[in-house]
C-alpha cells in the first residue's frame, strides 16, 4: 500500500483509498513539452518534444516511490517538473496538500525548504570554486535560518551526520572523491530538513562499492528524520534496494506502477518484463538460466511519439488494437489493486516472453 | 536482488582508507596560481617593475623634497641653457634634465606616472565592474535582456572611440573626470562580452540547478555562484586593460584633450617634447621610456598570470624541462648529437 495513480488516472483508479494526511506529493496529469523552434531570425515552433506526458503518481508520506526508465524517458524532466524549477505544461503537482504548479519563485520560497534535490553528478553539482562549509550553508544563508558561527555549527553537525570530516569545513570539492562529494550534495539537500528529497539518479555516477555507502546513508536518513524520496535511477537493482513502491516510465508516459515487491516479482508490462531481463543479476547460477527478453529497435522520438501504445512498435505481444487505442493505467485480474498497468495485452505469469521477442525480430 | 548489502562491509573499509589519505593539506586555486606565477620570470620582472613605478608614482613627493624642484616651477636660470633650450641629464641637479620650460623633467614623469597609473587603475576599476554586472546579466538573465545589452556591447566595441572621446573632450571640456569617464566607458564592453559568453556555459551547470532548487535568487546566483567561476579569466583581461587604458590617457593628453598643462601627464609632456627633439633627446626619451616600460610590464604581467591561472601550462612546462633534461643526459651518455640520436645510429650503420 505505498503508491497509487491519483485520481482520475484511469477508470480503475484507487487513489481514493489513501487518506489525503498520508499523501506527502501527488502528481496529477503532469505533462511538460519543450517547443522545438527552427533556428535564424524569425523563430517559429515546428513541434514538440513531448517528455513528459499526462503523468499521475502519489507518493506517500515517508515513503520512497523508485522511478526507473532508460535515458530520455522523461524521469528527470519529471522530477525536475516536482522540484518546480522548469514550469509544467499541463495537469498539476500538490505538496502536502497544496497547489505547487507553477508557482513564480517567491511564492515557491517556502516550499524550497521542504523539497530538495540530490544531484546525478557530483562533479558538476558542486560550485568548484567554494568551499564546502559555504556550499553546505548556502540553504541556511538563503533561507537566514542561521549566521556566523552558528551557521558553521550546524553545518559541521550535517558533515558529521553524513559521514565527512567536519574539519574538512574549509576544503574545495576537488578535494574530496565522488563518494564523498555524493555525500556533501546529501548534506546540503538535508540541511534545511526537508519533507521531500528528489533524488536524481544520486548513485549512477558512483563506483559500486561507493554507490552502497551512499544509498545506505539515505536509507539511515529516511528513518531518522522521516524523509520522503522520490528516487530516479535507471539501475534496477538500486531501486529496488531502496523502494517502497516503483514506477516504470517509458517515452514520457507510466508503463506500470506499484509496490516493489509486485512490480519485480510478476511484472506485467511487457516493458517492465524485458527491463527486468535485462538487468545482470548477481548469482552466475540465476544468470545463466535467465531467458533475456531482446527488443528490438530503437527508443522512437519523443517529438513524435507513436499513436496508442507508445511501445507498440518494440512490443513483442503488439496487435493491431496497440496502435489504435491508448491503455489506461488500471490494475490487471489477479494483481493488488496498487498494482496497476497500462497495457491491452499484460503478461501472464510464467509466459514466455522471450520467444515471443525472438520471433518478432525473425520476422523483422 | 539485495546484493548490494553483501559489499557494504569492504565499502566501509574504503571510506576509512580514503580519510587517511586525504590529510594532506588541500591547496586553494590562488595559491596554486602564485605557485605557479612565481616559477615565470619574466612575469615576477613585470611584477617587480609595475611595483617599482607604483612606488615611485607614490613616493613622488619624497623626490621633490630631495631635489628641492617641484613639478610645476620652471627654473630659467638654472634649468635651461644660454640659448633658452632644456639643459641635459645631470646638469645643476637636474637627474634627467629639463623640459622645454625649465621644470625638473625626472619629478615631472613621477608626477606623470601618478596619472597615468591612477587613471589606468580607476577606469579599469571603473569599467571592470561594469563590464561584469552587464555580462553576468546579459548571460543569465538571456531573452531580450540579452539581446539589448548584447547588441550595445558591440554597438560600444564597434564605435571609433578615439572620435568619441575627443568629440566628449571638446563638448565637455577636458577635465580629469572626463577622461576617467570616457575611458571607463570603452573599458566595460570587451570584458562583458567574455563574461557573457562564460556565463552562458556556466548557468548550465548543475550546480546552478542546485542553488535554484535552493530557493537562491538571481542576483544571488550570478554573484556568488557565477562569478566565483570567472575571476581568473575577468583578472587576467583587467590586468591587460590597464596598459591600454594608460596608452589612451597618455593618447588624449599628447592630443590636447587630455590632462591640461601644467598638471604633468606622460602625454602632454611628450607632446610639449615634439618641440625639441633635435636639441634635447632627453626630453623625449625619458617620458617615452617610462610610458614603454609600464605598459609593457603590465602586459607582461598579464601574460603570465593567464599562463598561470591555466592549469596546463604547468605541464606544458614541466614536459618541456623534463625533455630539456632526458635531452641533457643523452647528451652526457652518449657525446654525440643529442638531438638526433637515432639519424646519427642510422648514419654510421649505413
Amino acid at each position: 500500500m505505498s503508491v497509487l495513480p491519483a485520481d482520475g488516472a484511469g477508470p480503475a483508479s484507487a487513489g481514493t483509498d489513501v487518506p489525503d494526511g498520508d499523501v506527502l506529493v501527488r502528481i496529477e496529469h503532469v505533462t511538460k513539452h519543450f517547443p522545438v523552434r527552427t533556428g535564424g531570425l524569425i523563430r517559429r515552433t515546428v513541434g514538440q518534444v513531448q517528455a513528459v506526458d499526462d503523468v499521475s503518481l502519489v507518493i506517500p508520506r515517508g515513503k520512497t516511490l523508485g522511478l526507473v526508465g532508460e535515458t530520455g524517458s522523461g524521469k528527470s524532466t519529471l522530477a525536475r517538473c516536482v522540484a518546480g524549477l522548469i514550469p509544467v505544461t499541463g495537469g498539476r503537482v500538490t505538496f502536502d496538500g497544496r497547489d505547487i504548479t507553477n508557482l513564480s519563485r517567491r511564492a515557491m520560497r517556502p516550499f524550497r525548504r521542504d523539497i530538495q534535490m540530490i544531484f546525478q553528478d557530483p562533479y558538476s553539482s558542486l560550485n568548484p570554486r567554494r568551499r564546502v562549509g559555504a556550499i553546505i550553508g548556502d540553504p541556511f544563508a538563503i533561507h537566514k535560518t542561521a549566521t556566523g558561527n552558528e551557521r558553521k555549527r550546524q553545518v559541521q553537525e550535517l558533515m558529521e551526520r553524513v559521514g565527512l570530516n567536519p574539519e574538512h569545513y574549509n576544503r574545495f570539492p576537488a578535494e574530496f572523491s565522488g563518494g564523498q562529494r555524493q555525500r556533501i550534495g546529501v548534506a546540503r539537500a538535508l540541511a534545511l530538513r526537508p519533507k521531500l528529497i528528489i533524488c536524481d539518479e544520486p548513485v549512477s555516477a558512483l563506483d559500486v562499492s561507493i554507490q552502497a555507502q551512499v544509498l545506505n546513508l539515505l536509507t539511515d536518513l529516511q528513518k531518522d528524520y522521516g524523509l520522503t524520496y522520490l528516487f530516479i535511477a535507471h539501475d534496477l537493482e538500486v531501486v529496488s534496494h531502496v523502494s517502497d513502491s516503483v514506477a516504470v516510465m517509458y517515452l514520457g508516459r507510466i508503463g506500470e506502477v506499484g509496490p516493489e515487491g509486485a512490480v519485480y516479482g510478476s511484472p506485467r508490462h511487457p516493458y517492465t518484463a524485458a527491463l527486468l531481463s535485462a538487468a545482470p543479476a548477481a548469482d552466475p547460477d540465476t544468470a545463466a538460466s535467465r531467458q533475456r527478453i531482446i527488443l528490438t529497435g530503437d527508443v522512437p522520438s519523443p517529438i513524435d511519439p507513436p499513436s496508442g501504445c507508445r511501445f507498440h512498435p518494440r512490443c513483442p505481444k503488439a496487435q493491431p488494437l496497440c496502435a489504435e487505442q491508448e491503455p489506461q493505467l488500471e490494475a490487471k485480474p489477479g494483481d493488488v489493486e496498487t498494482h496497476q498497468t497500462a497495457c491491452h495485452f499484460p503478461v501472464v505469469p510464467g509466459e514466455d516472453l522471450a520467444a515471443a521477442a525472438a520471433g518478432r525480430s525473425e520476422v523483422a | 536482488m539485495t546484493s548490494i548489502s553483501e559489499i557494504e562491509f569492504e565499502a566501509k573499509g574504503a571510506d576509512a582508507a580514503q580519510d587517511s589519505s586525504a590529510r594532506v593539506e588541500g591547496r586553494s586555486q590562488w595559491q596554486l596560481t602564485w605557485r605557479r606565477l612565481r616559477s615565470d620570470k619574466v612575469a615576477i620582472g613585470a611584477m617587480i617593475v609595475v611595483a617599482v613605478m607604483v612606488v615611485l608614482a607614490i613616493a613622488a613627493p619624497v623626490f621633490v623634497a630631495i631635489t628641492h624642484h617641484p613639478p610645476n616651477i620652471a627654473y630659467p636660470n638654472t634649468g635651461e641653457n644660454v640659448a633658452g633650450n632644456p639643459v641635459g641629464p645631470g646638469t645643476n641637479g637636474f637627474w634627467l634634465g629639463t623640459d622645454g620650460t625649465g621644470r625638473d623633467l625626472f619629478i615631472r614623469i613621477l608626477y606623470g606616472a601618478r596619472i597615468s597609473l591612477f587613471v589606468g587603475v580607476v577606469t579599469t576599476a571603473i569599467g571592470t565592474v561594469a563590464g561584469v554586472s552587464i555580462g553576468l546579466m546579459a548571460g543569465y538573465f538571456g531573452g531580450i535582456i540579452d539581446t539589448v545589452l548584447a547588441r550595445f556591447t558591440d554597438a560600444v566595441l564597434a564605435f571609433p572611440y578615439i572620435v568619441l572621446a575627443l568629440a566628449l573632450a571638446v563638448v565637455l571640456g577636458p577635465s580629469l573626470s572626463v577622461i576617467i569617464g570616457v575611458i571607463s566607458f570603452f573599458a566595460w564592453a570587451g570584458i562583458a562580452r567574455i563574461v557573457r559568453g562564460q556565463t552562458l556555459s556556466i548557468k548550465e551547470k548543475e550546480y546552478i540547478e542546485a542553488a535554484r532548487s535552493l530557493g537562491a535568487g538571481p542576483f544571488r546566483i550570478m554573484f556568488s555562484d557565477i562569478l566565483p567561476n570567472l575571476l581568473a579569466p575577468v583578472l587576467v583581461l583587467a590586468t591587460l586593460y590597464i596598459p591600454q587604458a594608460v596608452v589612451f590617457e597618455a593618447t588624449l593628453s599628447y592630443l590636447g584633450l587630455g590632462i591640461q598643462p601644467p598638471t604633468a601627464s606622460w602625454g602632454n609632456i611628450l607632446a610639449d617634447a615634439q618641440n625639441f627633439y633635435q636639441t634635447s633627446w632627453w626630453y623625449v626619451v625619458f617620458p617615452a621610456l617610462a610610458l614603454l616600460i609600464t605598459t609593457l610590464a603590465f602586459n607582461l604581467l598579464g601574460d603570465g598570470i593567464r599562463d598561470a591561472m591555466d592549469p596546463r601550462t604547468e605541464r606544458v612546462l614541466a614536459g618541456r624541462r623534463r625533455r630539456r633534461r632526458r635531452r641533457a643526459q643523452v647528451a652526457a651518455t652518449s657525446g654525440g648529437s643529442p638531438d638526433f640520436p637515432d639519424s646519427a645510429r642510422q648514419a654510421t650503420q649505413g
